[in-house]
């Protein structure tokens, strides 16, 4: 039976607030953003956001970016955006990676440096192109050519010999890229319906959900309230993209119902109530509380707490937010029933209900986390007002970021007090971010 | 040395050309052995058939048990058993079935909750359960019946149901083994359910492959088991093992540091190349000295106050075989087998008690040559049952203070002893097992392992034979 470790006491901070949070539209994988790589695709971002804030160029200090498909030839992202858009050479950069939690992790690893007084201001964000992810040479090719390349002694008959080596079925088909656990094989969609199956997930469910989600964010591009953190994108091409690509108004139930399952036979997942692969990034303006107002800006939220977990990716891969969100509560010192808004990432719309099932079962409680009680129940009304992954589009790196920048401007502009993340992520693992309304003191 | 019917066995198309000539050649099953560190799910997606007595009071621990380490279950039980096993069942999202007696179905484990029995009558109860389903049950599979210890049931007719268990299990051991598939009993004392868990958890896993056709008795006079870990189970603690530089000494040694011991690797001094592989591999630390040397003992206590150390499990592993009919055995073969093999245990169980933990845990190697005897083997037959005697002697001394002592008896193991037996001896005893096989050195540290844990606390004073359901003394 679990028991709660104690927390330790954190060390005196500072306060961190959310100035502002953009994303560009999202699109599904090679559409609009096919020429845009992840630096390409950040780099519309963060042009968008500094484009609405004004925040003096010199004032920033750091950028923080999250990614999953990194580029091989310049994996620190972060930087390459900050010299591609002219920042000053001062704005040092480093990128992050935790799967589909890497937004999100840009964004508390920004917020702890800031509350440790490290920098003052720090754009965190993420990106990804799904559009752009290299294909694999099998890794023997390179073990048999690589040697013979790097050999100072090698001769044209060493490469011939190298080349004779070669088996054509083994060695020069490229690897079909798949978003497959390292550890077991699985792949992402089949552990989920894994997952629906074990907590008993019904098709319907799912396709109520996954309706649901498609309804709320095409009401939100309707009513304009996207329009508060969409940037309009140029694309290489010259088209300018501003609306989402993805989000569908006129699906329902009925023909979502009609999808064909995607990962089994006999499963409950299918397209349609799975996100998506996407293009597209998110970028987030924090600073320390007392830098903002210094500067005269108004924030829109602060920063409260933030949890990871791990759980064993060949049991429930993508349960971690059922544990990782009490553990950011917990560290709040504050109860599901506090939280007014609740943003959880749609993997699957089969995840998150499993994820809302365990935060609703006392079982779940008492055997996982030595609480007395369920740590509360989702209230629909609360969960994913502007819909989520499934039908926005899930492009990897940006996610948390796009959710943090949703959440801040539902805080900003609403009477909701406080809000509560939840992402799940490759390798079993799980995140959670508390974020509250800024207030002015009085 | 490879086992080439094992290897055949394992082999689908000469499976099948066998069969279908009908070869009378038994092809024993390959066996499945977990590898790495304990799991977190040793039972990740089994299938479990299990059926709860009536009293269900032991469905909390079995649900326990089952749910968390992996398996998905299918009950026959009362609601009281059933609503025991939906909470830990939803946690895990593992969701319980609820299945009838004599329905039948495949299943990887199978359990039987016999502590309810109150009369041979109820014996129909065990016969409806396994019958169905004995046949379907999956290679490698696990069937485990629970019971009370014949001599706590207070009347004749359930004693006399709590003993037949010993007999139903052993046998079915023997039907089972081809399919690698192990029948295992454990008798839980009253009052000792809090121990139950781990035991089950670990006889029910790929890590006791090698054990079937054995009784455990589950009992709590070293204290109570609740809350031990379930993975990397000897984190901090320090272990002896003597006899460590080769063999199931070094299997031992390397399987207690998998888990997180930091064993104290011993062996005689023309062996030091040996020994400082072995405790180099596993990060462990080196005593040379010969277990009859009359310092040894000192040597010990030494080098742990050098270190800073106290024992928390000591595996007196090492030992020799000098066989000889006893008409042409030496005086020295005789006493050099004894001063090793037993002589030394004695001594060190004396000196050591004082450097042993609280809660700490002492396995000796016997043998079944000790249980059953064995032709040339008069002195080392002396020996092995030699320590099942210092086992039970000092089992109630040292359970006072939480710390418990047993012995593991090894069946036929494949190592180099028995790899300079005879060809036609070495087939022969392969195959007079449930398995049909020889077990490996592993499957004795495995076990050395499972009784070196936190979660062994209720076993003390006891043998575990791991013999593959060897026919010797069975």
């Amino acid at each position: 039976m679990a028991t709660r470790k104690k927390q330790q006491a954190a060390p005196a901070t500072r306060r961190v607030v959310i100035v502002n949070g953009v994303r560009t539209p999202f699109q599904k994988a090679f559409g609009a953003f096919m020429e845009m790589d992840t630096i390409a695709l950040g780099e519309a971002a963060v042009k968008g956001l500094l484009a609405r804030t004004p925040v003096a160029r010199d004032q920033i200090d750091a950028i923080v970016w999250g990614g999953v498909i990194l580029p091989a030839g310049a994996p620190n992202v972060g930087r390459e955006i900050a010299l591609d858009l002219g920042l000053p050479a001062s704005v040092e950069a480093r990128t992050v990676t935790r799967a589909c939690a890497s937004g999100l992790q840009a964004i508390t690893d920004a917020a702890a440096s800031i509350a440790l007084g490290e920098v003052d201001v720090v754009i965190a964000g993420g990106s990804d192109s799904t559009s752009n992810a290299r294909l694999e040479l099998p890794q023997t090719l390179v073990h048999k050519l690589a040697p013979v390349a790097m050999s100072g002694k090698s001769g044209p008959l060493d490469y011939m010999k190298a080349i004779a080596s070669l088996s054509p079925a083994r060695d020069l088909i490229p690897q079909k890229p798949e978003i497959a656990e390292r550890t077991t094989g699985e792949v992402m969609g089949q552990a989920a319906e894994r997952m629906a199956v074990r907590n008993g997930i019904t098709r319907e469910a799912q396709d109520r959900f996954a309706a649901m989600s498609h309804h709320r964010a095409a009401a939100a591009a309707e009513s304009g309230r996207f329009s508060r953190e969409v940037v309009a994108v140029e694309t290489p091409k010259g088209k300018t993209v501003t609306s989402d690509g993805l989000v569908r108004a006129n699906t329902s139930e009925e023909k979502l119902a009609k999808l064909r399952p995607a990962f089994r036979k006999d499963g409950t997942l299918t397209a349609g109530n799975s996100s998506p692969l996407t293009d597209g990034a998110a970028a987030v303006l924090l600073m320390s509380e007392d830098k903002a107002l210094e500067l005269g800006l108004t924030p829109l939220a602060v920063v409260e707490t933030w949890a990871y977990v791990g759980v064993d990716p060949a049991d429930q891969l993508l349960i971690g937010p059922a544990l990782a969100i009490p553990k950011a509560l917990d560290r709040a010192g504050l109860t599901l029933a506090d939280m007014d808004l609740v943003d959880l990432h749609e993997a699957f719309a089969a995840q998150v209900l499993c994820v809302t099932k365990m935060l609703e079962s006392d079982a779940f409680a008492r055997e996982r986390l030595g609480r007395d009680a369920a740590v509360g129940v989702v209230d629909e009304a609360k969960l994913n007002v502007h819909g989520g992954s499934v039908a926005i589009g899930h492009p990897f790196g940006a996610t948390g970021a796009r959710m943090v920048s949703t959440m801040a401007h539902e805080l900003a502009t609403t009477d909701a007090k406080r809000a509560v993340l939840g992402i799940c992520a490759a390798g079993g693992l799980g995140a959670a971010a508390i974020l509250s309304k800024w207030e002015a003191a009085t | 040395m490879s086992d080439r019917l094992v290897e055949l066995g394992a082999n689908p198309t000469a499976r099948r050309l066998i069969g279908a000539l009908g070869l009378p050649i038994p092809l024993p099953q390959k066996l499945r052995r977990g590898r790495g560190p304990w799991p977190t799910q040793p039972l990740a997606d089994r299938s479990a058939a299990v059926d709860v007595a009536s009293d269900g009071t032991l469905a909390d621990v079995l649900a326990h048990a089952l749910v968390p380490a992996g398996a998905s279950v299918a009950l026959v039980g009362s609601d009281a058993a059933r609503a025991a096993f939906d909470g830990v069942a939803e946690a895990w999202g593992r969701p319980v079935t609820s299945i009838d007696r004599d329905a039948g179905g495949r299943a990887d484990l199978l359990v039987f909750d016999a502590t309810g029995l109150r009369s041979v009558d109820d014996l129909n109860g065990l016969y409806g359960f396994f019958h169905p389903r004995v046949r379907e049950l999956a290679r490698n599979g696990r069937a485990v019946v629970i019971g009370r210890p014949a001599e706590a049931c207070e009347d004749l007719g359930a004693a006399a149901a709590a003993a037949a268990l010993d007999g139903f299990v052993r046998s079915l051991a023997k039907e089972i083994g081809r399919r690698g598939a192990t029948a295992n009993l454990i008798t839980v004392a009253p009052g000792a359910e809090a121990n139950l868990g781990p035991a089950l958890r670990w006889i029910l896993s790929d890590r006791a492959a090698f054990v079937t056709g054995q009784p455990l008795h589950v009992g709590s006079a070293a204290g109570s088991a609740e809350d031990a870990p379930t993975t990397r189970p000897l984190e901090g603690k320090v272990a002896l093992v003597t006899g460590a530089a080769r063999g199931i000494g070094a299997d031992t040694a390397r399987c207690l540091a998998r888990e997180g011991a930091h064993v104290i690797v011993l062996d005689r001094p023309a062996d030091e190349a040996l020994a400082r592989e072995v405790a180099e591999e596993i990060g462990g630390s080196m005593v040379l000295a010969d277990v009859t040397d009359d310092g040894v003992v000192d040597q010990i206590l030494a080098h742990l106050k050098a270190h800073d150390q106290r024992l928390d499990v000591v595996v007196h592993n090492a030992g020799v075989t000098r066989d000889k009919t006893l008409g042409r055995m030496s005086a020295e073969q005789w006493e050099l087998t004894l001063a090793i093999n037993l002589r030394a245990i004695v001594r060190m169980s004396e000196g050591l008690d004082g450097a042993l933990a609280d809660g700490g845990r002492v396995v000796l190697m016997s043998s079944i040559g000790g249980i059953a005897g064995n032709v040339g083997q008069t002195n080392y037959a002396a020996t092995k049952s030699g320590v099942i005697g210092v086992a039970r002697h000092l089992a109630p001394a040292l359970a006072k203070r939480g710390v418990t002592i047993n012995a593991v008896a090894p069946g036929f193991i494949d190592t180099r002893m028995t790899a300079a037996m005879p060809a036609v001896n070495r087939e022969v005893a392969r195959r007079l097992s449930a398995l049909s096989q020889g077990g490996l050195p592993v499957d004795i540290a495995e076990a050395v392992t499972f009784l070196a844990s936190p979660g062994a606390r209720g076993l003390t004073g006891q043998v575990l034979r791991v013999c593959g359901g060897n026919f010797v003394g069975a």
